[in-house]
């Protein structure tokens, strides 16, 4: 194959460095943000204590901060398509983490990870009484 | 190997196709019942049934259609075009009887036992549940609005808007970008209470709108159908509805 006269030479060889440092820029960042004391931490947005309804989370800690969107799609299948009430629902987070603010919004902002389940499920507002049963 | 003449081996070859075709299309066929929830929910076993008695039913009174509104959040801008309505009121015009020259007539999704909706949903998005409920389950729906194509009673709408307005925050609204239709009030009758319509009626003391198991002999609404002459819309599609009216 011919390459085309603008791409010859040194000015390949940079344009094929430019397009390498680009593509490992973002693993270069993290590996930077490790060499920084605490960089590698998770941005700390774990604010929400639950109200002292319970004794413990329907999972342990670790779970639900990880692994909490398996959990919740489980349920919405098996509620949706059978019928299954379980004894975990959305409402069910809502009884004991008031403040949407604190338990979802600001770690999804972190994560950037666009959350959308309250365009149609409703979170109260703290202080507002959030019901045992609904949506 | 012996000779075979060119009339011979067009029709084994004939026979071959037509073997491997029925065979292949037999997931298709098998495929229209697809959408049905698993018969092991603990749904399964009854059937819901509505019986509408339009002899009952007032033309100016729209009590069903404001609860059901409240109910689930139906949304409502005010223009035709957005509105959305899971049971609505149609004046119909009859050219065989006088008698009943012009008649209001409450239309909502009929919860077909074979679901065109269902059928074509590409996304597993709208099915029947169990106990025979046509459910959307708005997660899944990617608003290509099939569904509503499919519908022969256009009992499906489209969120063309979000509503600002949350009535029962007990129940979910709907997104933009979702089809969506009359589920009974699935929600309700997991509770062991009535549609939101039919309650809205017996509180009126119109009792228009009888609900119940059209597999429980006993039921008010068996005992229509067994003892009236029930009518369903357009009974010669094969939809099997599970809304029956009397006085249509």
């Amino acid at each position: 194959m011919k390459l085309s006269t603008a791409l010859r030479g040194k000015k390949l060889g940079a344009v094929v460095t430019v397009m390498i440092v680009i593509i490992l820029l973002p693993f270069g960042f993290s590996v930077a943000s490790l060499a920084i004391p605490g960089g590698d931490q998770m941005p700390d947005v774990f604010l929400e204590m639950p109200a002292a309804q319970f004794d413990s989370c329907v999972r342990d800690t670790e779970y639900m901060r990880f692994r909490h969107m398996d959990l919740l799609k489980q349920i919405r299948e098996e509620f949706i398509r059978d019928g299954i009430r379980g004894n975990v629902s959305l409402t069910g987070c809502r009884d004991c983490h008031t403040s949407r603010e604190r338990f979802c919004d600001q770690c999804h902002q972190a994560a950037t990870v666009i959350l959308d389940c309250f365009g149609c499920h409703y979170y109260p507002e703290p202080g507002e009484d959030s019901r045992q049963l609904g949506s | 190997m012996g000779t075979m003449d060119r009339r011979d081996f067009l029709k084994k070859s004939g026979a071959v196709l037509a073997g491997t075709s029925g065979a292949l299309s037999l997931p298709l066929l098998t495929a229209c019942d697809a959408n049905t929830a698993s018969a092991d929910s603990p749904l399964a076993g009854r059937k819901w049934g509505m019986v509408i008695d339009l002899s009952k039913c007032q033309d100016d009174c729209t009590a069903c259609l404001d609860a059901c509104r409240h109910e689930n959040n139906v949304a409502f801008h005010n223009d035709k075009r957005w509105d959305i309505h899971w049971i609505r009121k149609v004046n119909i015009k009859s050219k065989e009887s006088e008698e009943h020259a012009e008649k209001s007539v409450i239309l909502l999704c009929n919860h077909c036992e074979n679901p065109p909706c269902a059928q074509v949903c590409p996304v597993q998005a709208t099915y029947k549940r169990a106990d025979g409920i046509v459910v959307v389950d708005h997660h899944r729906c990617i608003g290509c609005r099939y569904c509503m194509v499919a519908c022969p009673y256009n009992a499906r709408f489209f969120n063309y808007k979000e509503t600002e307005e949350w009535p029962n925050t007990d129940f979910p609204k709907r997104s933009h970008g979702v089809a969506e239709s009359c589920n009974f009030c699935a929600h309700l009758l997991d509770q062991g209470r009535m549609p939101a319509c039919v309650e809205a009626c017996d509180a009126m003391e119109i009792r228009a709108l009888h609900f119940g198991d059209l597999n429980d002999p006993g039921s008010e609404v068996s005992q229509i159908i067994e003892t009236t002459p029930v009518k369903r819309i357009r009974d010669d599609w094969g939809t099997e509805p599970k809304v029956y009216y009397l006085g249509l």
